[in-house]
């Protein structure tokens, strides 16, 4: 039985790459017009298509145009164009055809874009089906995305042939401050993508060692929960390895939430501030659980605002717990914390321990 | 597409083997269907005893200095944490991770890469096994130095591996520390220095600390490599030659990268260099025009490589190949 696979493109993802702008969101598509840039998408599209090997297991459901039909014409795949391109901006098509695309039964949805595409998708599907992140963006910092156009095909391949999944994160980039030449980033949230972890963006695997990522997560989150003190208030920051630990105690657990743990029962889900600091009336001993964002390090101020410098300086520094993967804490140059307290970041700046395996911590410098 | 790839992924050393040393190994062959003569072993442990500056039972030898360190760390992960640093010759790491009980590592970051010294004695307040490669690899920085040396040997607990795989190029060793402080062993490597890397000839200078689990470590060696790590230490001013070449190659090199804008290059005091460039995926369009590289990501953040240095026409069609890649990817960005 043929997949039924989806497939959008951002047409002018990538295009102020060529012409020195970072981005093409908002005034700056039409800047990067005007300065003679080229679309980068349609020859994405075209080399992740000829990559596939099993085509003929596979039925394309296509957005119309310049965001998907165009490309696809000489494929040599069967397809279908569903909904129509016209809205306000390039944003609002991506989340509507996308969201038409899951309505008309398709299992996977193939995106070629940036992050500004990737959070598009992920607010019209969320996790109801899987994706495949083709990077045609200029920026393209979020986990979610493949390596390259071929690992790309691998991908929609090892789909097809059927495999498990796992959630990847989104990045919210501030363009802004990526224009100014800083990587101000937050989280923005998780897609599920086929778990062919080394064909993702930069989470190469370590050679040599074994395991999958979901296993080192468990080996932290194992760990982890061995150590943890029955007296003690345990919050818990955002994040999949965060998850792993919850799922270890049996909770549930927000996934972009903060969710308090006590004698390891849940006692508060989803938590802001007023919520975390209503708990601390209660219980006197608390540490927090955090996991850095991949790509910056950010452990506080991006993606876990709620974790306000009041409610930091109610925890204390040693009270504060770093959890990572091996390979994600390698591929950070360091940690970082912007809480927007500057006295509260030099205190927390310096060295911490971050667990990253079972009996396993590594000494990792964070910077303000 | 080059024919056979110039290979600077490895940190071999380019030049090959003297022609006396090719030929003294070429004729062990005669007898490969002997096992080496255990007098002539016994003259290795010798020799390198001499060219360590210890007395002969300080010296344990072995095919290859990686195995000398999954032995440390197989024997001694017992009851004691182990501490390294990372990014970290691989094979550390991979034994570490396989048979500690408990391990830390310390995070070595850019743009400096150095290692807090308070940092390190912190660790060593409980039984531990410290193992840290100086100069470092993949950064080439020289991580340690007597001070931070004397300081660890105040913490009686610890017992401290200096890996000096590429002392031949940085000229920093502790090996003359081995006889006063027994927990101090020092691994090392005939592999690169020596043009001896097909040979894997590994020893170890150890303090008496070391001595009861590595009596009775009485490694045969292969007969070629036997012979031809004799031959080498008979006549260390061939390696040494050698070694002065492959420094002004790495200076030279160095320069050349430092003045182009596009590649963050290190300063390193072993055969390779630590580059960080902007260039997507430099190491698959390196191998596309048969230069090998060792790709860096899975170890440090995006952009980070290591490039062995060659002879100077290695790390000229580097340095073009390197350049040609940039000025194609500036066109292409912009």
């Amino acid at each position: 039985m043929k997949r039924k696979i989806g497939l959008i493109v951002n047409p002018v993802a990538g295009m102020g790459g060529s012409v020195g702008l970072k981005g093409t969101d908002g005034d700056m598509y039409n800047r990067a017009i005007k300065l003679g840039a080229r679309p980068v998408t349609p020859k994405r599209t075209r080399d992740v298509l000829s990559h596939i090997r099993n085509k003929d297991r596979i039925t394309l459901f296509v957005a119309p145009g310049k965001m998907g039909e165009r490309h696809v014409e000489g494929a040599d795949m069967p397809y279908a164009v569903i909904g129509k391109v016209g809205g306000d901006s390039v944003a609002d098509d991506t989340k509507r055809i996308s969201e038409e695309m899951v309505n008309s039964g398709i299992e996977l949805l193939v995106f070629v874009g940036g992050d500004g595409t990737a959070r598009d998708i992920y607010d019209a599907i969320n996790s109801k089906i899987p994706v495949v992140a083709v990077p045609g963006g200029v920026k393209v910092f979020s986990s979610v995305f493949s390596v390259s156009a071929r690992a790309a095909a691998e991908m929609i391949e090892a789909f097809v042939e059927s495999t498990d999944l796992i959630e990847e994160e989104v990045l919210d980039i501030d363009e802004n401050a990526f224009r100014e030449g800083r990587l101000a980033s937050r989280l923005y949230g998780y897609l599920l993508v086929p778990n062919v972890k080394k064909l993702l963006q930069g989470a190469k695997e370590a050679s040599g060692i074994s395991g999958s990522s979901v296993e080192w997560k468990k080996e932290i989150a194992t760990y982890t929960v061995e150590e943890m003190d029955k007296r003690v208030l345990y919050l818990l920051g955002p994040g999949t390895t965060l998850k792993a630990i919850a799922d270890g105690l049996r909770v549930q657990k927000t996934l972009l939430g903060i969710d308090a743990i006590f004698e390891g029962k849940s006692v508060g889900r989803d938590l802001n501030e007023k919520g975390i600091l209503a708990l601390f009336g209660k219980y006197k001993k608390r540490k927090i659980i955090l996991t850095p964002i991949g790509g910056n390090g950010f452990i506080l101020g991006r993606g876990s605002k709620q974790f306000t410098p009041e409610v930091i300086k109610q925890v204390d520094r040693d009270n504060i717990m770093v959890v990572a993967t091996r390979d994600k804490i390698n591929r950070l140059d360091c940690l970082r914390v912007d809480t927007g307290d500057l006295d509260l970041d030099r205190l927390l700046s310096g060295y911490m321990e971050v667990t990253v395996g079972y009996k396993e911590k590594m000494m990792v410098k964070v910077r303000c | 597409m080059l024919k056979e790839p110039i290979k600077l992924n490895m940190n071999e050393v380019a030049y090959p083997p003297s022609k006396e040393i090719i030929e003294t190994a070429r004729k062990s062959l005669m007898d490969l269907n002997r096992y080496s003569d255990p007098e002539d072993l016994e003259r290795l442990l010798g020799l390198l005893a001499d060219y360590s500056g210890v007395p002969k039972r300080h010296i344990v030898q072995s095919p290859g200095s990686d195995l000398l360190l999954r032995e440390i760390i197989h024997t001694y992960s017992k009851g004691r944490k182990i501490v390294i640093v990372s990014p970290s010759f691989f094979p550390t790491v991979q034994a570490a991770k396989q048979f500690a009980t408990k391990l830390i590592s310390i995070r070595l970051s850019p743009p400096d890469f150095d290692l807090n010294p308070d940092l390190l004695l912190d660790q060593l307040n409980e039984p531990c096994l410290l193992i840290i490669d100086n100069p470092n690899n993949p950064t080439g920085k020289i991580l340690l130095d007597r001070e931070i040396i004397a300081s660890i040997f105040d913490h009686k607990e610890a017992l401290i591996v200096v890996d000096e795989a590429y002392y031949e190029f940085s000229g920093i060793t502790f090996a003359d520390m081995v006889q006063e402080h027994p927990n101090l062993a020092i691994t090392r490597t005939m592999d690169k220095a020596f043009s001896l890397a097909g040979a894997r000839i590994g020893y170890m200078i150890v303090g008496e600390a070391f001595f009861d689990a590595f009596s009775s470590f009485y490694m045969f060696l292969p007969r070629p490599s036997l012979y031809a790590a004799i031959q080498a230490l008979k006549n260390p001013d061939y390696m040494r030659r050698n070694v002065s070449r492959v420094i002004a190659e790495r200076e030279r090199v160095w320069n050349a990268l430092n003045d182009n804008l596009a590649v963050q290059v290190y300063r390193s005091m072993a055969n390779f260099l630590l580059l960080k460039t902007d260039v997507s995926d430099i190491v698959g369009k390196l191998a596309d025009i048969g230069i090998l590289i060792s790709d860096l990501s899975n170890q440090l953040s995006s952009g980070f490589i290591r490039v062995s240095i060659g002879n100077r026409e290695d790390n000229d069609a580097f340095i073009a190949g390197y350049m040609k890649i940039c000025e194609t990817y500036s066109q292409e960005k912009f």
